[in-house]
């Protein structure tokens, strides 16, 4: 029995504020050994997932399970380790004593060298915390959700306003703890960084999961296959009514068909002439992303 | 090693919260400034300028009880000031995704508020037997110590109350009014004798002059006045019951 409880069962939850529905009726089952990545763009309803599977928000409807317990229960427990979103460490300590104080809390921690090894902090030790940069803080908050060695660790856009370098560090690491058997769950608005560090995306919007699955899942669901081409001063009109296209985006002169039968839709297009710098290439992640997800009427630039 | 780390110690989470907060507390320059320095600076300045004469003595020892007081007044507040910093740096939140209970937090930050009293009180009663020469029996000093200890609790209550339900900015100037005004008012800077007549008795029931009564009276070598005490207490009663509110308010936003 407790060995096929998930790590993370969320059922039809629902959390409703007066100016917005941020989770509406997410069914989200996450197993133990997974690395899941929860996709969506600003406002989409990720942090008040992540808040409501910590316990740190209730549900107005639904329930929350983590490893079969209540969120306060599991995080008691010490099941859990979270790197909340905008948090800061506090001043005046140096990054051993505060590893160290969280850990302890934790009935079964990691030896603190080795939290501090995983996070790629072993050298910065005993400097103050405040004394770090930005992407040594982000690896602070992240020792912080390991050093009790929890059995799932939550982190919420873990590597917003991080550097390349401290980005690829920080995935390195992520992807150290998860080998160990453990289950991660992190939110993140970047394409390729759910693509290359989970084993699973699920992509939500407006506090509804949209899809689940594989990178490789979303693109097949995405709808095929993206035919451009420069349009070198012809109308654009006619291009809608091609066999096999299922949206038309003109940039420039240069025209993106997605078309679900790119074979017809290329003959289509050379019967009429319109085939400079034809390129045909599978749907990307973020045309899946794009597809699935509908943009916010203010945040389109 | 690893045997003895992995080791459960559920017990020792509130004292492991009572040493980083003491800890962090003494690292803070302003507090060790301003908390510890500047009451044994006033206290010294007060009692050896301009004071001469038969008064000198007694001025000296009931200024240094009032200074003392003043001091663990002002440390007391400041653990609701650093309480506020900790929730704009998230630390509160962080804790809540941790296996310690809100009730350890609470109790540890309390507790740590009582023990970063005790600096400002030990060096200003210094300052008094080492440099102004105060002589009192050994019980007296204890019984100050301890009495002057246990009565900053209303105020560390108080500065807790404005750390959980302020934000920072706020938090830091509403608890140095807070410890200016009741300073002043309750005597611990210039004796309440000195006051009007209708002062004096508005100042004999505010809390900080309750708090330096118990050492002041202990300095004469009396038990506090059942009055004093009741009042304290009273005080103690009411800031108890805004800081649980303000910590319930919080919780639902931290």
């Amino acid at each position: 029995m407790t060995t096929t409880t998930p790590a993370v069962d969320l059922s039809t939850a629902v959390r409703a504020f007066p100016s917005v529905t941020a989770v509406d009726g997410v069914d989200l089952r996450i197993e133990r050994g997974e690395t899941v990545a929860l996709l969506g763009r600003n406002g989409a309803g990720k942090s008040t997932t992540l808040s409501l599977l910590l316990g740190l928000d209730e549900p107005d409807a639904g329930t929350v399970r983590l490893f079969g317990e209540r969120p306060e229960l599991a995080v008691r427990a010490g099941r859990v380790g979270a790197m909340l979103q905008d948090g800061r460490p506090i001043p005046r300590v140096t990054v051993r004593e505060l590893v160290t104080f969280v850990g302890r809390t934790y009935p079964r921690p990691m030896p603190v060298a080795e939290a501090l090894a995983l996070a790629g902090l072993s050298e910065f030790a005993d400097r103050r915390v405040d004394r770090l940069s930005g992407g040594q803080v982000q690896r602070v908050r992240f020792a912080l959700a390991l050093a009790g060695n929890p059995g799932l660790i939550v982190l919420d856009e873990p590597t917003a306003a991080l550097d390349v370098e401290a980005r690829h560090a920080f995935w390195k690491a992520m992807r150290g703890y998860a080998r160990r058997g453990n289950t991660v769950l992190f939110s993140t608005h970047y394409l390729e960084e759910a693509d290359a560090n989970a084993d699973r995306i699920v992509v939500i919007d407006h506090g509804r999961i949209v899809a689940d699955g594989t990178g490789d899942d979303l693109k097949r669901r995405a709808g095929g296959t993206l035919v451009s081409f420069d349009l070198a001063g012809q109308d654009s009109g006619w291009l809608t009514s091609l066999p096999g296209v299922t949206a038309v985006e003109i940039r420039g002169e240069r025209a993106s068909l997605r078309s679900e039968d790119s074979d017809a839709t290329v003959v289509a297009l050379a019967g009429r002439g319109a085939v400079r710098a034809l390129r045909v290439q599978p749907a990307s992640l973020e045309d899946a992303f794009l597809a699935l997800t509908t943009p916010d009427l203010e945040l389109v630039r | 090693m690893t045997a003895d780390l992995v080791k459960p110690r559920p017990h020792s989470a509130l004292l492991d919260y009572l040493r980083l907060e003491v800890r962090r507390t003494l690292r803070d320059t302003g507090f060790v400034v301003f908390g510890i320095g500047m009451p044994v600076l006033m206290y010294l300045l007060f009692t050896n300028l301009g004071a001469s004469g038969e008064d000198a003595g007694a001025w000296k020892t009931s200024a240094m009880v009032g200074m003392a007081a003043y001091g663990a007044l002002g440390a007391a507040l400041g653990t609701g000031t650093a309480v506020a910093d900790d929730r704009a740096h998230g630390w509160l939140r962080q804790l809540r995704v941790t296996p310690l209970t809100p009730r350890q937090v609470v109790t540890g930050r309390a507790l740590s508020g009582s023990v970063t009293v005790l600096p400002a009180i030990a060096a200003v009663l210094t300052a008094g037997a080492l440099i102004n020469g105060v002589r009192m029996d050994a019980w007296q000093w204890v019984a100050l110590v301890l009495l002057l200890w246990l009565g900053a609790l209303p105020f560390t209550l108080l500065g807790l109350g404005n750390g959980y339900r302020l934000s920072t900015q706020t938090t830091g100037v509403v608890n140095m009014i807070c410890n200016m005004g009741l300073a002043v008012i309750g005597g611990l800077w210039f004796p309440s004798e000195l006051f009007p007549g209708w002062l004096r008795t508005v100042s004999d029931y505010t809390p900080a002059h309750s708090f330096a009564d118990l050492g002041w009276s202990t300095a004469e070598g009396a038990a506090p006045g059942a009055t004093t005490v009741l009042v304290l207490c009273g005080w103690l009663l009411l800031f108890g019951a805004y800081a649980a509110s303000s910590y319930r308010r919080s919780a639902r936003t931290v």
